[in-house]
């Protein structure tokens, strides 16, 4: 695939102003949660960008929405300037829950997206192997997911969403049940795979350390109803794999900008808690 | 993963409670029916019966007919199990509809149903086919419904990220692979219950079979015969319930164990 710069080419995504509440009916009484209050954000093409806020805030909605498996009730989400009406070949998702399919192999697992999209057996399976081995998974192929540990099993989805070599990956804390080493490595082999193979990345976190270490800009979530808190640059040069990320001055200052908003959010959220019990 | 090699003397191992139960119940049988007011044919009468009608080629011809019933009763039920499991499990308005009369129809005994089933459809081949497929029809479809609705919707979320977009590509790449454990032991217990249509079908029809053998050595109280004829039907469905468990070990091979 070329990657001349044309507006179609165009691995940018504009959330504007997209919003999401969930209904439902429980015992007969009409439920709903406002998951996404109103969103509205440009992720630049080929950008590094890491999502975080509270838990439950709606990042794991967000990433839905962008990925074009449920619609928001508000707003629009365009790709390369094309309102998103539902999947496509040029975004892949890393789930949160894994996502494998328990009843195939590790290597089919890794190959079911190539499949769908019609490349021939035997090609799609040297390219599940050859993603496998970039997580580390060499050995594995003939494995079923339940014979592995859950960081093993997230590794396999995420060398699932690579083989598609889709523009964008959209990844939901595609690190989280990962062991601290091997998620150095996890996040070394990231930053080498962006780097020599440019795609837009939506990057959800938990880990503050790690957003910051890894990305390009930070996009900071208000709690629920979520809308954009800030966003905040990360002006580290690269490749930084090769010193020390985090002695650095800018690293310090991204980090300590991103925690006091979400302390602010938790000690907000402990106030209206109080007013609640009253 | 488990590589389990065959040993004879773990076999063994695993069936000796079997072996000595079923030497000490028949040994008590054999010689209560070898006593005068015994009510039971002796475990040796039944046996040279047995070889009675083995000789003279009644009770082969007997199982052959049997057996072409169950085939053609379980595979058709098989078949409509799985289609109407599928469908009831997917389109929610079909489920709302019919769950509540299939339910019914469900807690109703096959064994009630066979009436009718010869009123409107004779003696022929096809009163005795529908028997069956009754008796084994709505375990399997059960079993795929439940299945069917028990497929996570984190998994269709996946399927449908990787551009599976038609309900059928979901069936095929999600759905019913997820359903797998249930629709197996769908079968299984079909394949058993099926067994028991069977007899059902033939005692009461009188028509070839075992079920014939059965009710002609019933009608004239020759029990060594009578007994000679019954004793393969629980083998069968013995046999057939093993196979099927086999089978499904083997389908589920991916699960933890
Ligand atoms: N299908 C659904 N039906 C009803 N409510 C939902 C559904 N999905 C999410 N929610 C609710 O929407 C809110 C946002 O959920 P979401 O999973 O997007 O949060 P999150 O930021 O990813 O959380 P976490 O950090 O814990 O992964 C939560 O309150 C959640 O309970
Ligand atoms: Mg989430």
């Amino acid at each position: 695939m070329s990657k001349s710069a044309g507006p179609l080419d165009d691995a940018g995504i504009e959330i504007d102003g997209v919003g999401k509440t969930f209904r439902w009916r429980n015992k007969g009484v009409a439920e709903e949660v406002v998951a996404l209050g109103k969103v509205d954000f440009t992720v630049r093409s080929n950008e590094f960008l890491a999502v975080i806020g509270p838990s439950g805030c709606g990042k794991t909605t967000l990433l839905r929405t962008v990925a074009g498996l449920i619609k928001p009730d508000r707003g629009e989400i365009r790709v390369g300037g094309r309102p998103v009406t539902g999947p496509g070949e040029d975004r892949a998702v890393v789930f949160q829950h894994f996502g494998l399919f328990p009843w195939k192999t590790v290597v089919d697992n890794v190959k079911f997206p190539l499949r769908m999209r019609g490349v021939p057996d035997k090609e799609a399976a040297a390219t599940a192997r050859a993603n496998l081995k970039k997580v580390g998974l060499e050995g594995f192929e003939r494995s079923y997911p339940h014979q592995l540990s859950g960081g093993m099993q997230q590794r396999v989805g995420l060398a699932r969403a690579l083989a598609t070599d889709a523009r964008i990956l959209l990844m939901d804390e595609p690190f989280g049940a990962i062991d601290a080493q091997t998620r150095e490595f996890m996040q070394e082999q990231l930053m080498k795979l962006w780097d020599e193979n440019k795609k837009t990345v939506v990057f959800v976190t938990h880990d503050l350390d790690e957003a910051v270490s890894l990305a390009d800009r930070i996009l900071v979530l208000s709690r629920r109803p979520s809308r954009v808190r800030a966003v905040v640059d990360v002006d580290l040069p690269r490749p930084r794999w090769d010193y020390d990320v985090r002695s650095e001055p800018a690293f310090a200052e991204a980090r300590r900008t991103i925690w006091e908003m979400l302390r602010s959010d938790l000690v907000e959220e402990e106030e209206g808690a109080g007013i609640h019990a009253i | 993963m488990r590589s389990e090699r065959f040993s004879p003397r773990a076999a063994l191992g695993r069936a000796a409670p079997h072996l000595a139960f079923a030497v000490v119940f028949f040994g008590a049988w054999e010689l209560y029916g070898r006593s005068d007011d015994a009510q039971l044919p002796a475990v040796s009468a039944v046996a040279t019966a047995m070889a009675d009608m083995t000789a003279d080629g009644s009770l082969p011809s007997a199982l052959g007919s049997s057996m072409q019933l169950l085939v053609i009763g379980f595979l058709s039920a098989a078949v409509a199990g799985f289609v109407g499991g599928v469908l009831l499990g997917r389109y929610r308005p079909l489920d709302r509809t019919l769950m509540p009369f299939l339910s019914a129809l469900y807690a109703v005994p096959t064994v009630a149903l066979v009436p009718l089933v010869l009123v409107w459809l004779g003696f022929g081949l096809s009163g005795r086919v529908t028997v069956v497929f009754l008796s084994c029809y709505f375990p399997i479809m059960m079993n795929v419904y439940a299945g069917v609705r028990d497929t996570p919707p984190e998994l269709i979320e996946v399927s449908r990220s990787f551009l599976v977009r038609s309900e059928f590509g979901l069936l095929r790449t999600v759905v019913i692979p997820a359903a797998v454990p249930f629709i197996m032991s769908g079968l299984r217990l079909g394949i058993g219950l099926g067994v028991v249509g069977m007899a059902v079908a033939e005692v009461y029809l009188r028509l070839g079979g075992i079920g014939a053998l059965i009710a002609a050595y019933g009608a004239t109280f020759r029990l060594d015969y009578l007994f000679a004829a019954i004793i393969p039907l629980p083998l069968l469905g013995l046999l057939l319930t093993k196979l099927f468990t086999l089978i499904e070990r083997r389908a589920d091979a991916w699960r933890a164990g």
